[in-house]
């Protein structure tokens, strides 16, 4: 496999980018080769140039404000520079793209059967009966079950994962020699991003591809691939086989990346068991949504949103509730915040019934339950100032105001690492683990008793992700506060919680001690998360494979 | 405690509204523009000074029968065949500058200049008479939803419905000829306010439809919730969150309200629903001289052409207003004839 | 997608209730004078006066009233007091020639409007474009009644390049008919493509950032296939119901200045006459023709995107 003729070489490649800033140089002299037959991953956080080199290799960012430089070559094809014309042929034939996100990647308005065709027509002469059944035999091979109906579904009639499927079956229609998946599994759930890349393996091997996997995940990369480059800030830091790059890593930025993977296996330090008084306490809670079908039919099955939850969280304690989207824990939070109304069931706080509570009623309760948002960007006014967001909440329920809130709103951005004068700047000014900090702030600033943390650290880049949660783990200890933790990564979840919580479909399937959920887990759907997780640990995910027999 | 933290681009604590205060500076096209209307508005207000101590005359004097002294030559202001005098420009110390007006005889110049204030403020009042009007209810309608958006929306639908112009028409018929009675609100007819009220109540859906979307949209948002988390009331939410999200939005829609709100009324002015006399206004100006159109042009062109230049002028510093406050707009005005589309254009 | 036209007619009936509500209200109920007046116009006496009262039950209880009025119009019984005819019969006179303005414009504008945005949109930032966006600027930014006036002043009166006025019907004479019909079209023609142009030109700038262009191009279509069946596809869509609602707005009602400026003796002109002659009738009639085809063409460009968007007419994912 190493001695192979390599099928793309790139050399010293450069891109560069003009903006209204000045000169960014996305990518800075980037040199490779993709052997055929290998799953070569390019793993970096967010603006470390993966993508844009990915993307530059067939011609895709070409522009008036690019300035490309370097050589791509595909055999003995020079690509940067090459016409148009001459890209076009070696897309899609030569060379197949599979993108992030399936949902927007297809076009809504053709049928997916029709847009695989498409890709077909575009360089071969078959007829429209003829790439149809290529098109359906394409779909099958990838898993789409009843392929032949399916085909002629619009891309919003199928799930994520499905669609990405389909994403990948149309890349691969035209047997490329190359397959080039940016991100493909990132906007997908664990479980479907658990098939995908099973699928993906099994395609190079089974078709002798050569696979250039972008990712930011260092689980994912362990998972399926051969070789290793690492990249930051437009350069390759480190490069090598999978082992050699997770457990010999030479480079200080890999290293501290792969420090700060939160692995499944690392329990978090020890802390005694809580007892006393639960300070939450939900009971039965139910949130359904009525839905509408049909012209006359005026009231069809609601959507079940939250269907009978029940569990308890105690004074400073951490329950770590984990799902998948769509399995109602956003939907729970807000419910027992009274965020949003429940449809019925109780919710205690401190002993007392706040379920139903009128918006006056709940107001003062406000101050003792807070929450910290996913969503780094939308979760801060764009219009405010800094000062003026965290210094908010102390003005509204009349805490404090003029000077004295100034002081307050000023230690607590200290608190959370952030600068005095930071106070007069606007969100848009911060990185998206600085605005988190922000929102952090916001919500300590009444020292409420209970903050929920709705995937605080989902949206944020890795090496970002433990920073944050170290500060969520300090301000716990120093300010008593008591955690409902959601998220959809395992991991994260099984580091900072005491309990967890699995929810599946509006239901909470298994509860109890960390340490016992994720190593000893009773229920099916637990189980299959667990198994999903992609390990970052080369060894251990070889091992894990094995142990599950051929796929 | 925590690593060095760096902030982005940008000198510290530029709000958005300086970012896009030096964006629209840059813009030379829009500013000039913006300087052409500043113009048009001085030319207006300067009305009382010129009619008072250049043409001493008011807009409404006739002198039909009378003659002047251009040049040393004694003429007559109209003609016995009914024919007015043409611009005589400074030939009579700046009487009659740009003409006569017909067979009444009434200084064009004049005229313009008190046409041209009723025309303005016209297309300003009823503009900020319809966005406050549609901000409130877009508000409303997205915040509350439930019920409160259903009414909205249903009577804005039925607004909407009507095709602009006869709703202009039949209002103006109905009520700038018989006055307004509602309640205790009382407007006599000829009033100006009337033709204002008519015109802005009728942009009114076209501005709220895409605000309402707006507010529904910026409500999901995180940061809302995060209010409503700290105990805010819906006062609060409504004008410390939501509003000033809204805020270039509305600015940007407003202009656009001032140009069409300014075609209409030109419109119905023309037709005689609009503005009545003893007031005129552009649009009228260019009604009352289209009989003369083969024998007097001026009389049509001047007013019209001072509507394009004010409509120009309004279009083209709005579109500088939009790239400067939202370059990547994606609040748009909705593709179910939005303000773009020139509604109130009678075609 | 049955269900959904069935929908969208349903709720059509009901604002054209509404707005035959409304009409009767501005009309009848919220003038400050006594209807029957109104109506009788210039040749007001007593006689008349009391007749009209009694033939559209001003006497009568409000809703009463309003279903009269209704009643008369829907059956053609309305009469004009002052012009003495027929309103119903001199409408549907006037429909072709309302309707030969309306359709040839539309042409001319989408044809334009179509080319000049995508021109702009595919050379966006350049010369060109920066042309196309003044001509587009000016071109909504003009009075049209203004433009009416003086292409009728120069290129008929006084060059006599074209005929003043008139409409020749295209059954007699087809080219006499388009001849007469070139400055009506133009005049109508010049706002819509400046607006057209830009909502196409905004439009595409918007697609062609879109994720699945960027796929059609990964897959190795050539840059007219990407244009024409991703980006265009895409953009026109917004452009086409666009272009529902104003055909609709046309026809009801926009095109009455241009019909009376070019004696076209189209509805628009009527209209105008009537308004001129404060001749209530016809005026109600035509508001409620005019409404009527308005709320008709929202209906359909609702379901005409119903049909170019399947997320609309489907709904949302099925779980597979």
């Amino acid at each position: 496999m190493a001695n192979a003729a390599p099928l793309i070489a790139v050399r010293d490649l450069r891109v560069g980018f003009a903006t209204e800033g000045g000169l960014v140089q996305a990518v800075d002299g980037v040199s490779f080769e993709l052997v055929p037959g290998e799953v070569l991953a390019i793993v970096g956080e967010s603006g470390s140039g993966k993508s844009v080199t990915a993307q530059t290799i067939i011609g895709l960012t070409r522009s008036p404000n690019a300035r490309i430089e370097g050589s791509a070559q595909l055999g003995d094809a020079e690509l940067i520079g090459a016409s148009e014309s001459e890209l076009q042929g070696v897309r899609g034939e030569r060379i197949g793209m599979v993108f992030q996100d399936p949902m927007t990647s297809f076009n809504p308005v053709y049928r997916v059967g029709a847009q695989i065709v498409e890709a077909i027509r575009a360089h071969r002469p078959a007829t429209k009966e003829e790439a149809h059944e290529q098109a359906v035999a394409l779909l099958d091979s990838v898993g789409i079950p009843d392929a032949a109906r399916r085909i002629d579904d619009y891309p919003h009639q199928f799930s994520g994962g499905m669609r990405q499927r389909a994403m990948i079956a149309m890349a691969l229609a035209l047997e490329p020699e190359v397959l080039i998946a940016d991100e493909p599994t990132t906007a997908l759930d664990v479980t479907v991003q658990a098939q995908i890349l099973t699928l993906l393996a099994r395609l190079n091997r089974e078709r002798g591809l050569a696979t250039l996997l972008i990712t930011h995940d260092l689980g994912v990369v362990a998972e399926v691939a051969d070789r290793v480059l690492v990249m930051h800030e437009g350069r390759i830091v480190e490069r090598g086989s999978l082992d050699e790059v997770f457990y010999a890593a030479k480079d200080p930025y890999t290293r501290r990346l792969l420090d700060a993977v939160v692995r499944i296996e690392s329990a978090a330090p020890l802390r005694p068991p809580r007892s006393g008084a639960a300070l939450l306490e939900v009971t039965d809670l139910v949130k359904h949504y009525p839905a509408r079908r049909g012209l006359l039919r005026r009231e069809a099955e609601p959507v079940r949103a939250v269907d009978g939850v029940s569990f308890s969280l105690r004074a400073g304690e951490t329950l770590g509730l984990v799902g998948e989207s769509g399995c109602g824990k956003s939907t729970l939070c807000r419910a027992a915040l009274q965020l949003i109304e429940p449809s019925s069931g109780s919710v205690r706080f401190a002993g007392r019934e706040i379920a139903g509570l009128s918006r006056r009623e709940m107001r003062p309760l406000r101050r003792e339950m807070q929450i910290v948002f996913q969503d780094p960007y939308a979760s801060l006014n764009p219009r405010k100032r800094i000062g003026q967001i965290v210094g908010d909440p102390l003005e509204l329920q009349g805490v404090a105001s003029g000077d004295a809130l100034r002081e307050q709103v000023l230690e607590l951005l200290g608190r959370v690492g952030l600068r005095p004068e930071h106070y007069d700047r606007f969100p848009h000014e911060f990185s998206g683990g600085q605005r988190q900090r922000i929102g952090i702030a916001r919500a300590l600033a009444l020292r409420p008793k209970l903050i929920v943390a709705d995937e605080p650290v989902s949206a944020l880049d890795v090496s970002i992700r433990a920073q944050i949660l170290d500060l969520l783990a300090e301000l716990q200890g120093d300010f008593g506060l008591t955690y409902l933790f959601v998220a959809h990564d395992i991991g994260v979840v099984r580091h900072v919680s005491d309990r967890i919580a699995v929810m599946n479909k509006g239901r909470i399937v298994e509860e109890g001690p960390a340490d016992q959920v994720c190593e000893r887990p009773a229920d099916p759907f637990t189980r299959k998360l667990l198994a999903a997780v992609p390990i970052p640990d080369p060894h251990e995910a070889r091992a894990r494979r094995a142990a599950a027999g051929p796929a | 405690m925590a690593p060095e933290l760096h902030a982005e681009a940008g000198p510290a604590g530029s709000s958005p509204w300086r970012l896009a205060f030096r964006r629209l500076r840059r813009n030379r096209v829009a500013l000039a523009f913006g300087g052409l209307l500043i113009l048009i508005v001085l030319f207006v207000l300067a009305a009382p000074l010129w009619a008072k101590h250049v043409a001493d005359t008011g807009p409404n004097e006739t002198h039909t029968l009378e003659k002047i002294e251009v040049d040393g030559e004694r003429r007559e202001v109209v003609n016995v065949e009914g024919r007015p005098i043409g611009p005589v420009w400074l030939g009579a110390g700046g009487k009659y500058f740009l003409g006569a007006d017909g067979r009444l005889g009434r200084d064009e110049m004049v005229r313009l200049m008190y046409g041209g204030r009723a025309s303005l403020f016209i297309g300003f009042s009823a503009a900020l008479i319809a966005t406050l009007l549609a901000t409130i209810l877009a508000l409303l309608a997205g915040y509350y939803r439930g019920w409160v958006d259903a009414v909205i929306s249903r009577t804005l639908d039925v607004i909407w419905a009507f095709p602009v112009y006869l709703l202009g028409i039949a209002l103006g018929i109905a009520l700038a000829l018989g006055g307004l009675k509602l309640g205790p609100l009382e407007i006599p007819s000829g009033s100006i306010w009337i033709t204002v009220l008519i015109i802005g109540g009728i942009y009114v859906p076209y501005m709220a439809r895409p605000l309402r979307g707006a507010v529904l949209s910026l409500r999901e948002k995180e940061f809302v919730e995060a209010a409503v988390a700290q105990g805010a009331g819906p006062l609060r939410v409504m004008f410390r969150e939501l509003l000033p999200n809204l805020a270039s939005t509305i600015i940007v829609f407003f202009t656009l309200a001032v140009a069409n709100a300014m075609l209409l009324e030109a419109g119905l002015s023309f037709l005689g629903v609009g503005v009545q006399p003893p007031d005129t206004s552009w649009g009228a100006m260019v009604g009352d001289g289209f009989d003369l159109l083969s024998s007097a042009p001026l009389l049509t062109i001047l007013p019209g052409s001072l509507i394009f230049l004010t409509v120009l002028s309004v279009n083209v510093f709005g579109d500088g207003l939009r790239d400067a406050l939202d370059p990547r707009s994606k609040v748009r005005l909705e593709a179910h004839a939005g303000l773009a589309e020139p509604e109130g254009t009678a075609v | 997608m049955g269900a959904f036209v069935l929908k969208r007619l349903g709720g059509m009936a009901l604002v054209l209730l509404a707005v035959s509500v409304l009409t009767f209200l501005i009309f009848n109920v919220i003038p400050n004078s006594d209807p029957a007046v109104r109506m009788a116009g210039k040749n007001a006496n007593p006689q008349l006066v009391a007749n009209i009262t009694e033939e559209w039950g001003f006497d009568d209880p409000l809703p009463q009233q309003y279903l009269t009025m209704m009643g008369k119009i829907f059956s053609g019984d309305v009469i004009s007091y002052q012009g003495q005819e027929d309103v119903v019969s001199r409408i549907a006179e006037g429909i072709p020639a309302t309707l030969s303005l309306c359709i040839g414009a539309a042409l001319i504008w989408i044809f334009f409007g179509v080319l000049l945005g995508y021109l702009s949109a595919v050379r966006s930032g350049g010369l060109l474009d920066k042309a196309l966006t003044i001509l587009a600027v000016a071109g909504i930014s003009i009075p049209v009644f203004w433009l009416a006036a003086i292409l009728l002043n120069y290129l008929a009166y006084e060059t006599e390049l074209f005929p003043a006025q008139g409409y020749v019907e295209l059954t007699e004479d087809p080219l006499d008919w388009a001849y007469h019909l070139v400055l009506p079209w133009v005049t109508v023609a010049v706002t819509l493509i400046g607006l057209y142009s830009r909502v196409l030109r905004s439009n595409m700038l918007d697609v062609m950032d879109e994720d699945y262009v960027r796929t059609a191009r990964a897959k190795g279509l050539n840059e007219s296939q990407v244009m024409r069946r991703h980006v265009m596809r895409n953009s026109l869509i917004g452009i086409i119901t666009l272009f529902g609602l104003d055909f609709g707005a046309l026809i009801g009602g926009g095109a009455i200045l241009t019909e009376a400026i070019f004696n076209l003796n189209g509805v628009g002109q009527y209209a105008f006459e009537s308004i001129e002659n404060l001749d209530l009738p016809p005026i109600m009639a035509i508001t409620l023709f005019g409404a009527f085809f308005v709320v008709l063409f929202n209906a359909l460009v609702d379901i005409a995107y119903a049909y170019l968007d399947p997320r609309v007419k489907l709904g949302s994912a099925t779980d597979g």
